[in-house]
């Protein structure tokens, strides 16, 4: 010390120094002297000049300090100051003693030049980072401060510093856990300034356990109560919470989220029966509050956010949270935080909102928080951050929660409305139509959010009523929102009742059409637009006017008679003009608050002047903003319109490849329908092929049947007939009909040959008894021709028969063909369609004409017999004539035994009429039976009438 | 969520050659077939059981790119195990392995477990590192080895869990010191010293006792 007078005390005696002179002889002293006594009284009296000579300190004595710090760690004394030095030189912060100086104003950023310097060999960082290792205090203490101000004054630099430097961050952590409190206190301060925008330190920190050490020095502090302690802790995690995802994750899967749940515990906190909060206290609970809002930011990962909402929720946060909100003696601001933070906590998230909407205010009668929240919102005495945050809560209820907005909608319904209970509809309706004009903008947001994305509650609000002045017939909600804004008001009010207006007649056609069924409406809005005076105020509401004008048209269903689609589009183009519809709406976009209010879904204004746009509206415009002026301006050749036509030809390249694709699926189902035709065709080509089969089948049996009939006229009687069948059985007895008659002829013939021998013997004997008598030789003439008449007759008639029976025989030879032809095509039709019927009685058929064709043989047998027997006849006929010849001189003389011959003569003619009209019933029959032969048969039977009328002569 | 111990990890080795994805498999089990890089030091965290105990895993997967070795280095000293892996398919990933035991061996204490993995054994086609190489390795080192595929999930549940039995078996034996946190491990607060007094009696207290 004596040293250091001496220094100081020279200029009393002479020429006084400078100061820079002063610093250059202790820094000459501090590098040159061997003594170390020395060179820490060099050094001692740098730190005491180090303030008032900070420029000369800084510039002069770096390096030698630097050294004194690498070589003289063995003194703990010269270390520290050495290290004070540096701090004052380094730090920017004003000491008490120099608060006037004017000197260190000049240099406001001395510090942060010095630091640059002091850091352009990273060697310097890392030998402060080592020096932490020494325990001393007079070591460690300064060293955490040094560093402190140099991180400071250049973060960034340094904080790369430490992170090359091998295991830089922990040993800097490691301070935390310094049993000395102010070297531990001042660690949190470095850390603070350590983590500030570096998510690989904030990681590398919270990897040692950063977590854990502040949340347990929090409690040791005694939570909110604490004093600045706990203020840094909490300045701390935020830093190393904010923005830092790896971080969150860490935060909520070591289940730190369960230990800060006792922060917001209130209950016992002895200070709010005495009805005051310290100003630590506050801002600790800020602090804690906005830590909870870190974790489930709207702006963070939405899982990340949903997980963490859900562990609020599970801890029992969000309750305690929820009771601070309905606690008295909280100071606003607090509340207001609470509020915000509630907002954060339930936003979007299900059963949290389900949760907020069942707490209940304390008071009496109970009342719900939303409620009693929505009270201080319209409530113009509330300070203003408060009902800002409570829109904002109010939003976050709503948001994706459409349960909630129809709770909401539904308390404005006429048919739930209760008087004597206020109600969230009757505080939003009482805020829209409240002289203050922020109660009508908060209303009138809050309304949107209650009917936002939900066509529904859109629909349901048209349902509102209002009642208005006595006697006066009630107004509907949404005209009365157009009446207000008619009648002009503040800014805030036209602003938030357009946004409501907008919102609500968005995507929703029903609303639309209401609207414009007031045919006020319309023009007022064109009024507005068109309007071309106004400030900057003035044009945002011209810009909204445009932009539900645009809405209207664009959700126009055509429902409305005055105002459909194309009119409203005539007139934005007649009456206002496209380039001044679209100048109307960018007014909007380009406005400084639309801007503010679309980056955060939470308002964050400082004064009710800012207030203007609402986040969600911002939304609504951005995604309609194009649509409107596209519909606006469709027919127009514009950039847009061609845009348009661009897309749309993109959008028809797609529609044709489509087209392709019908069209390929149209040609195979073309395909599939011709073969099923084709197919269908041949079936009923082989149906009709088994018709026609089945027919001719038919026509065989009935030919069958008739050749069976007339050989059962012509050939021997009985015949066998065993089938079941019974047009054979029919057939069977007609041949045995035509057997009988058969039978019948024969009997006649053999009647008519013993009649004939009979003549012949009494002939004889008349040639015997009197030969004289017979002198008529006319009369044996006549007897004569009338026998080669009968004889010739006969002939022919067997000559018929013969034919007949060849004729049949041709016939039954054609039906068998037939019947083979049909046998061959029956085969080749089973390929096609299975008839085991048609083929079977094809079988049976063939049998039966197998039986038929053998009968007929032998029934052809027996005619050749009886032919025979009819020729051996003749022979005896022949004979008999010649004897007749012999004998017709006699014969002339027996005249009377003529006239008996020719009596019996008459006799066999009648029955041989009797035979031919037997014939004739037999042919009728077999044309009743219809056989196609008829004609020659008529001609056969006709031919025979004409010989039995000859024989009847 | 109480748990009995809680061991820290690091995941370590090349860049490629599926760190962030073994984290992936185990944490979420799925396969991220693109690779994205690592910037810095990501976060995974699990439960397991081992010999009926819950044993919370905090993973902290790092970057294998070189820039950002300074950083991953601060990771090793807190982490009571290390997966450090290598690509079968790359023969460079596994000569490396020598200089990442280095780098582990110098900033990590001493007693920390560190499995060898040998990923992307669903790649048998393009292996050049053969099981047998990787075996020992392992052996000349004193590691325990696997070969994993993060994308069949084969082995990875067991590399994790392996790693895991073996800390638990070195507190077993005393040989970790349990009440330093900066070793990695954590005792469960239902096992922890301090709070067995306040809550129930018994719990793992007597094992933490030991080790003292």
């Amino acid at each position: 010390m004596d040293y250091l007078r001496n220094i100081m005390g020279a200029p009393q005696g002479g020429v006084q120094p400078t100061g820079a002179e002063t610093v250059e002889r202790l820094v000459d002293r501090t590098q040159s002297s061997t003594l170390l006594d020395d060179r820490r009284d060099a050094v001692r009296g740098l730190k005491a000049l180090s303030k008032k000579y900070r420029l000369e300190v800084g510039t002069q004595a770096m390096d030698c300090l630097t050294k004194v710090l690498e070589t003289d760690r063995g003194d703990a004394e010269i270390m520290g100051l050495a290290l004070d030095t540096l701090c004052n030189v380094m730090s920017d912060e004003p000491t008490e003693e120099e608060d006037l100086n004017p000197v260190n104003e000049m240099n406001g950023d001395l510090g942060a030049n010095f630091t640059e310097i002091y850091i352009k060999n990273p060697e310097n960082v890392s030998l402060l980072l080592s020096l932490l290792e020494e325990y001393d205090f007079h070591v460690r203490w300064p060293t955490v401060k040094l560093l402190t101000i140099l991180l400071t004054n250049k973060g960034k630099g340094i904080q790369e510093c430490i992170l090359v430097s091998p295991m830089g961050v922990s040993k800097l952590m490691d301070l935390l856990s310094d049993s000395r409190e102010i070297i531990r206190n001042d660690a949190l301060l470095l850390l603070i300034q350590l983590t500030k925008g570096n998510a690989n330190i904030q990681k590398i920190v919270a990897f040692e356990n950063a977590f854990e050490r502040l949340l347990d020095i929090i409690q040791d502090e005694g939570n909110s109560d604490g004093g600045i302690v706990v203020e840094d802790c909490l300045l701390l995690l935020l830093n190393l919470l904010k923005n830092n995802s790896s971080n969150q994750n860490f935060f909520k899967e070591g289940s730190y989220i369960q230990k800060i749940t006792p922060y917001f515990d209130l209950n016992s906190d002895p200070q709010r029966s005495q009805g005051g909060w310290s100003a630590q206290k506050v801002t600790n609970l800020h602090l804690m509050l906005q830590l909870v809002r870190t974790m489930v930011s709207p702006n963070n990962a939405q899982q990340q956010t949903t997980s963490c909402q859900k562990s609020l929720n599970y801890c029992g946060l969000l309750q305690k949270l929820c009771s601070i909100l309905m606690a008295s003696g909280v100071p606003a601001d607090v509340l207001t935080e609470t509020i915000n933070t509630v907002s954060e906590a339930i936003r979007g998230n299900p059963t949290n909102q389900e949760y907020f909407a069942s707490v209940l205010a304390p008071s009496n009668p109970p009342r719900p928080a939303i409620v009693v929240l929505l009270m201080s919102m319209v409530n113009e005495k509330q300070p203003f951050v408060l009902r800002c945050a409570v829109l904002y809560c109010f939003q976050s209820f709503l948001y994706k929660n459409e349960v909630g907005q129809s709770q909401i909608v539904q308390t404005l319904l006429p048919t739930t409305a209760d008087v004597n209970t206020i109600t969230a509809g009757q505080l939003l309706c009482g805020g829209l139509f409240s002289s203050d004009s922020l109660s009508n903008w908060f209303a009138a947001v809050a309304m949107l959010h209650a009917i936002l994305e939900n066509r529904t509650q859109k629909e349901q609000l048209l349902r509102v009523q209002l009642a208005t002045s006595l006697g006066n017939p009630p107004v509907s909600l949404l005209q009365q929102c157009c009446n207000i804004l008619a009648q002009g008001g503040k800014l805030q009010t036209r602003i938030g009742l357009l946004m409501l207006m907008c919102g609500w007649l968005s995507d929703c056609s029903i609303a639309v059409t209401h609207f414009l069924s007031n045919t006020a409406n319309v023009p007022f809005l064109i009024s507005q637009v068109s309007a071309s005076e106004g400030d900057e105020q003035e044009l945002l509401v011209q810009g909204l006017c445009a932009f539900l004008l645009g809405i209207c048209m664009l959700y126009n269903d055509d429902q409305s008679d005055t105002f459909t689609k194309a009119s409203l589009k005539q007139v934005i183009e007649n009456r206002i003009g496209l380039e001044t519809f679209n100048d109307k709406l960018s007014q909007i976009l380009k406005n400084e608050s639309y801007t503010r209010a679309a980056k955060k879904p939470n308002l964050h204004y400082k004064q009710s002047s800012e207030v203007i746009f609402d986040y969600a509206f911002t939304r609504i415009f951005k995604t309609l903003e194009n649509e409107v002026l596209k519909s606006v301006s469709y027919d127009e050749n514009s950039p847009d319109h061609k845009k348009k036509l661009a897309s749309l030809k993109e959008h028809e390249s797609i529609v044709d490849q489509y087209k392709e694709f019908i069209k390929e699926q149209d040609a195979r189902l073309n395909a599939a329908n011709q073969e099923l035709e084709s197919v269908r065709s041949t079936h009923t080509e082989t149906l009709k092929q088994i018709e026609e089969l089945k027919n001719t089948v038919q026509q065989l049996k009935d030919q069958n049947a008739l050749l069976k009939v007339q050989k059962g006229a012509r050939g021997s009687p009985s015949l066998p007939d065993s089938t079941t069948d019974d047009t054979t059985s029919l057939l069977s007895k007609d041949i045995e009909n035509l057997k009988s008659e058969l039978n019948d002829k024969n009997k006649q013939i053999d009647k008519l040959k013993n009649d004939l021998t009979q003549a012949e013997v009494q002939i004889l004997s008349q040639e015997n008894g009197d030969e004289d008598k017979e002198n008529n030789p006319n009369e044996a003439a006549v007897v004569q021709a009338t026998l080669q008449k009968m004889n010739t007759d006969l002939e022919r008639s067997l000559a018929d028969r013969d034919n007949e029976i060849a004729r049949l025989q041709d016939l039954l030879q054609g039906c068998k063909k037939e019947v083979e032809q049909i046998r061959s095509q029956q085969s080749q039709g089973n390929n096609v369609t299975t008839d085991g019927d048609s083929q079977q009685k094809l079988q049976s058929l063939t049998e039966e004409l197998q039986k038929i064709t053998e009968e007929k043989a032998s029934l052809q047998d027996r005619v050749t017999k009886s032919n025979e027997e009819n020729l051996k006849t003749l022979d005896k006929i022949r004979k008999l004539e010649t004897e007749k010849e012999e004998i017709l001189v006699e014969k002339r003389n027996v005249d009377e035994e003529l006239d008996v011959l020719k009596k019996e003569q008459d006799d066999l003619l009648v029955l041989l009429a009797d035979q031919e009209a037997k014939i004739d019933k037999y042919k009728t029959m077999l044309k009743n039976l219809g056989q196609d032969v008829k004609d020659d048969d008529d001609d056969d039977l006709d031919l025979d009438d004409d010989d039995d009328d000859e024989g009847g002569d | 969520m109480s748990y009995a111990y809680l061991f820290k990890y690091i995941i370590i080795g090349d860049t490629g050659v599926g760190k962030s994805c073994l984290l992936l498999q185990f944490t979420d089990k799925r396969f991220q077939p693109v690779h994205d890089l690592t910037i810095g030091v990501e976060f995974g965290a699990r439960m397991i059981t081992i010999d009926g105990k819950q044993i919370k895993l905090q993973i902290w997967d790092t970057a294998g790119q070189e820039s950002f070795r300074s950083i991953t280095r601060s990771y090793y000293r807190g982490a009571a195990g290390a997966l450090l892996v290598y690509d079968i398919t790359r023969r460079d990933t596994f000569n490396h392995l020598t200089t990442w035991l280095e780098d582990a061996r110098q900033h990590s204490n001493s007693n920390m477990v560190i499995m060898l993995i040998g990923n992307k054994s669903d790649l048998e086609a393009r292996r050049e590192v053969k099981k047998e190489e990787g075996e020992a390795f392992a052996r000349e080192h004193g590691l325990i080895f696997m070969e994993t595929s993060a994308k069949t999930a084969a082995n990875v549940e067991e590399a994790f869990i392996n790693t895991a039995k073996e800390i638990y078996q070195k507190i077993q034996d005393g040989v970790f010191d349990i009440n330093n946190e900066a070793n990695g491990i954590k005792i469960g607060p239902q096992h922890s010293p301090a709070n067995a007094n306040l809550t129930s009696p018994g719990g793992g207290g007597s094992q933490g006792g030991g080790c003292c």
